[in-house]
């Protein structure tokens, strides 16, 4: 339940923020780290700032999202929203700049899979990237996998995540039960199920419990079908005599839409741009501390011992045509 | 009482104390120089029952009825063919009716009755159980050395203890003898008088007896025999009851931040699970219930519903 769950405790935020803050701390993280370094080629217009760290996220989401729904077999709504729900959280208190966005994407999806019990195996797993040569997926799947224990070391072993998917169900039980005024609840479904797409690609789930989000999902159903379920509030929820809180009600909703509007996608050339910053930084900072945690790894014996320079050798046009 | 003694060259205990007795199987005895004389060849026939035996199946004679020897010497040899045991048998009635078996195995062959029957019941049983005999000796062999490894083990304790004991007790000699030394240097060389030097000596040595004497006491066994440490007493007074509150369960109160989800039981009631899908019968074998999906739905959807924000 989503009442005394680890999401509500750690990974719901007041407001939009302390978000903003949580990011902007993290790039600053990453710049101080360059910067104390001492490496001879830093220099602060080198690095993204956070527009463009935040242009490059929605990019690589919107990416995790269109694999996850090319996904074969069919990837469950519920896990595709852990995935995102992972990165989205990886990516609130890291720099895309240190972790490079196209592995932990993967990472999510995969630590996503098996977190959710949806039963696919790695090779399984690492066939989706269609683009990719058999030796170029075994790559993959060795980033990974040395990339997971990060990501759940990241997301604070908090790996159970309150998608909205099953408080819709539950909504729209309890509309068929309890509010006969409403003639056909499931024409609802299909513009809700949109709606909550659409909510993934967006930091609501780090605003609002599920079941609010839900909420909002139905009700802006309705209002488009033009039909008004107020009474299914007022009467059903027992919030008549409960002024405040439906107001509170109206409130989120209000702000969970305008959240929704403010939405759009990355502008290709913007993404692009700084794309290109972002190798860049990668290349010249990334491979370092890459390369330790790989030897690391081998004198554990988990990996093969090929310090092979994976970064270079996998890029993103791979993913392209997902 | 007569005296007991061979019945070849009529030895006794009394005129030869060294006298050893010898048995063999048939239960007969003979005096050692018999049977070394006799048997020169290494085998022979019983002097009082021409039963053909061996040399080497002499023992020394352990009972006055050297009857009993032969029945003992039976037994094992019985016992090392009918060497099941309690749990090799179904119920407590068949295993003491093997029991009885094998008593009047013994019996019959001790004393002579239907011998060639008897061993001929024993070779068949032999033969039947030869499984059952070869893995209850085994098991019988494995005991034995778990056994003489625990008696070793007891030894080596006794001997350490032995020498603890003779070493403390040289050392004790040893510091007598240094203060007596030092008395004797003492009251050579010193000035003071040979009275007070008497009583500081005596003084020292109540001293060093008293030393000596609680160290035997530290020294002294701290362990029983049977292996109980000693301070330990066993007390047969009643065990001190000690009352404790009794736990009273306290409903636990959890806030869902949402509207009232209707029971499990409730939900068919009040028709939610005419909306869910029914469980298929394959379902169900695994402790399924539509109830169930449908319960957890609703909770999710009112979980947090309220949930004050901002």
């Amino acid at each position: 339940m989503f009442h005394n769950s680890s999401q509500k405790k750690s990974w719901t935020f007041k407001n939009e923020d302390e978000l903003e803050q949580l990011r902007h701390k993290a790039n600053q993280k990453y710049r101080n780290k360059m910067l104390a370094s001492g490496k001879p080629a830093v220099s602060d217009s080198l690095f993204l700032d956070l527009h463009e760290e935040e242009v490059l996220f929605r990019h690589y989401e919107k990416r995790l999202m269109d694999f996850c729904n090319a996904f074969k077999p069919v990837m469950p709504k519920s896990v595709v929203g852990t995935a995102i729900m992972y990165f989205r959280r990886f990516y609130l208190n890291n720099s895309l700049m240190e972790y490079h966005p196209r592995t932990i994407m993967l990472t999510c999806a995969y630590l996503s899979c098996k977190v959710d019990e949806f039963n696919v195996s790695s090779t399984q797993f690492v066939g989706n990237l269609v683009q990719e040569s058999v030796s170029g997926q075994e790559r993959a799947l060795e980033q990974i996998l040395e990339y997971e224990l990060l990501l759940i070391q990241q997301l604070n072993f908090h790996l159970v995540v309150h998608n909205p998917y099953r408080p819709l169900e539950g909504l729209l039980i309890d509309l068929k039960t309890r509010y006969p005024l409403l003639e056909n609840p499931e024409s609802l479904r299909k513009s809700a199920d949109d709606f909550l797409t659409r909510v993934t690609l967006t930091d609501i789930g780090l605003l609002f419990p599920p079941s609010q989000i839900a909420m909002t999902a139905i009700m802006n159903s309705a209002s488009r079908a033009g039909l008004s379920m107020d009474s299914y509030l007022t009467e059903c929820l027992e919030l008549k005599d409960n002024k405040e809180m439906l107001s509170k009600m109206y409130d989120t909703m209000r702000r969970i839409k305008t959240l929704m509007k403010k939405y759009e996608l990355p502008k290709p050339e913007e993404v692009n741009a700084y794309k290109v910053k972002l190798e860049r930084i990668h290349a010249e900072f990334g491979t370092n501390t890459n390369l330790k945690r790989k030897r690391g790894y081998e004198n554990d014996g988990h990996v093969a011992k090929e310090p092979r320079m994976t970064e270079e050798e996998w890029t993103d046009d791979d993913l392209d045509d997902l | 009482m007569d005296d007991q003694g061979c019945p070849r060259c009529k030895t006794t205990k009394y005129r030869n104390p060294s006298l050893k007795l010898m048995v063999n199987v048939c239960g007969h005895t003979l005096c050692e120089s018999c049977v070394d004389m006799l048997f020169v060849r290494g085998s022979g026939n019983c002097v009082q029952c021409d039963t053909p035996l061996r040399k080497s199946n002499f023992r020394v004679q352990l009972f006055e009825d050297p009857t009993v020897d032969k029945e003992v010497e039976i037994r094992k040899k019985v016992l090392k063919i009918y060497n099941k045991r309690e749990f090799d048998f179904s119920s407590l009635r068949e295993y003491n009716d093997y029991l009885e078996e094998l008593e009047e195995i013994v019996y019959k062959l001790t004393n002579n009755i239907e011998v060639e029957r008897t061993k001929r019941i024993m070779e068949v049983y032999q033969r039947e159980n030869r499984d059952v005999i070869q893995k209850n000796k085994a098991k019988l062999t494995h005991e034995q050395e778990e056994l003489e490894e625990l008696l070793l083990l007891e030894q080596q304790e006794n001997e350490q203890r032995r020498l603890e004991t003779l070493q403390e007790e040289q050392r004790q000699l040893q510091a007598k003898r240094k203060s007596k030394q030092a008395l004797l240097d003492e009251l050579e060389r010193s000035h003071v008088p040979a009275t007070i030097l008497l009583a500081q000596h005596k003084d020292r040595a109540t001293q060093l007896e008293t030393q000596i004497e609680k160290q035997k006491q530290v020294v002294k066994t701290t362990i029983f025999s049977t292996g109980i440490p000693m301070g330990q007493t066993v007390s047969l007074q009643p065990v001190v009851r000690i009352m404790e509150a009794l736990y009273s369960y306290q409903p636990i109160d959890i806030h869902t931040y949402g509207p009232q989800v209707p029971d499990l039981d409730q939900l068919g009631r009040l028709g939610y699970l005419n909306h869910v899908r029914a469980a298929q019968p394959q379902d169900m074998a695994g402790g399924y219930s539509s109830g169930l999906a449908c319960h957890r739905a609703i909770q999710d959807a009112f979980s947090g519903l309220f949930l004050p924000l901002g």
